[in-house]
């Protein structure tokens, strides 16, 4: 990731765009985690939380970055999940819900 | 040592402020369908702090109400007596509890936590057909033996806080340890003193076992929505974890992948939204 995180006015965000850092309300609560992919309805939620700009990763900056650091989201997951043994068999119900938040966050492709 | 009893417990409930009777009366209720509306609307709306959140959360795009609604009545009328509940009784319950007592106790972790999880146990109880009322108020009080707990004794449960960060283990066990008693008793003791239904009473108990038998549906689904809570990481805890989920309650909830992904956009989205309300 590069250190400068560009903000972009609420106004100029459009659903389908991908936070490149976490949202925070101006006191500091986290609205929205690294990763999510906007919808019309969270953007609406955003104004009404006096939120006026947003980091959003630019598709068409020159770097080819991935949308958001894929690594540091794994990192938190794998954290977050350090109770569970990956394939561990006894524990399949966590592995489950372990992989599906890793395709919600990671933005992996579902069925396709 | 600091060790609690169950009596000391039971009498830091007795306790507690601020917890305006009309919501004990609707949380003792909040199965029965034969309520006289009219005279809890205007009960409710003696309490104008109460009102005033219960219409903001009303007013939230979390209900997609086409119109503004200034009344309780109204609110009613628009949403239905359930719902209208619900709110306030959210709106009530996150009033009601003395803030910043227990050093390293994260209030506001806490409450984000207990709200991301009523948002969830709603709309998994909505795909699973189950009242969808009474899984947001369950999914909202599974914890509450927990502020009950740090009423009891602020000292000890920080001591408590402590030993769950130093050793990485499940909340219970080191409540267990230092105070010998676990928010799962502490919850049920607040739910008989309170008189919460028996279905609330042991989603609260078996939240954490759903696989006990007898813990019934609404524990599965609390059990569920808690840990997809932890696993999206909403309570804003440096050391979140999350806790093993029983199989059986997993089964019993019979959702494909899809049917999740959209669950937790949901849940994200409603939390947001009651947050903003319930927090401010």
């Amino acid at each position: 990731m590069s250190a400068a995180i560009q903000l972009t006015p609420l106004r100029d965000a459009c659903p389908g765009m991908v936070l490149s850092d976490v949202l925070l309300d101006p006191k500091g609560n986290v609205l929205l985690m690294q990763g999510v992919v906007l919808t019309e309805a969270m953007l609406a939620s955003l104004a009404r939380h006096g939120v006026e700009s947003l980091p959003i990763f630019h598709a068409e900056s020159e770097s080819p970055e991935p949308a958001f650091d894929a690594q540091a989201v794994q990192a938190r997951l794998d954290y977050l999940f350090r109770a569970n043994v990956r394939d561990d068999h006894a524990d399949w119900a966590t592995g489950i819900l372990r992989r599906y938040v890793e395709d919600y966050r990671l933005q992996r492709t579902v069925g396709a | 040592m600091s060790r609690l009893t169950l009596e000391q417990i039971v009498q830091s409930v007795q306790d507690l402020p601020s917890m305006p009777a009309v919501v004990m009366e609707l949380l003792s209720s909040i199965e029965q369908d034969d309520i006289d509306i009219s005279v809890l609307a205007k009960k409710v709306s003696y309490d104008q702090a109460l009102t005033a959140r219960t219409l903001r959360l009303a007013n939230s795009s979390s209900y997609g109400l086409q119109v503004k609604v200034t009344t309780i009545q109204q609110a009613i009328t628009y949403l239905g007596f359930q719902t209208t509940r619900n709110l306030i009784t959210a709106a009530a319950l996150t009033g009601c509890f003395p803030s910043g007592s227990c050093p390293g106790f994260n209030d506001k972790a806490f409450w984000r936590h207990s709200i991301a999880t009523a948002a969830c146990a709603r709309a998994l109880a909505r795909r699973m057909r189950f009242n969808q009322d009474v899984a947001f108020t369950a999914g909202l009080l599974h914890d509450i033996g927990r502020l009950v707990l740090v009423s009891a004794d602020p000292q000890a449960y920080a001591e408590v806080v402590a030993l769950r960060a130093r050793e990485d283990i499940e909340w219970q066990d080191a409540e267990g340890t230092v105070l010998g008693v676990d928010h799962v008793e502490a919850g049920v003791a607040l739910a008989q003193q309170w008189n919460f239904s028996d279905t609330m009473r042991q989603a609260i108990a078996y939240h954490h076992a759903p696989d006990t038998v007898g813990a019934g549906f609404l524990a599965a689904i609390v059990h569920v929505a808690n840990a997809i809570v932890h696993a999206l990481d909403i309570a804003g805890e440096e050391n979140e974890r999350v806790p093993r989920i029983a199989s059986i309650a997993w089964d019993a909830m019979g959702l494909n992948e899809e049917a999740y992904l959209h669950l937790f956009r949901e849940t994200e989205v409603q939390f947001m939204e009651m947050s903003a309300v319930l927090m401010a």
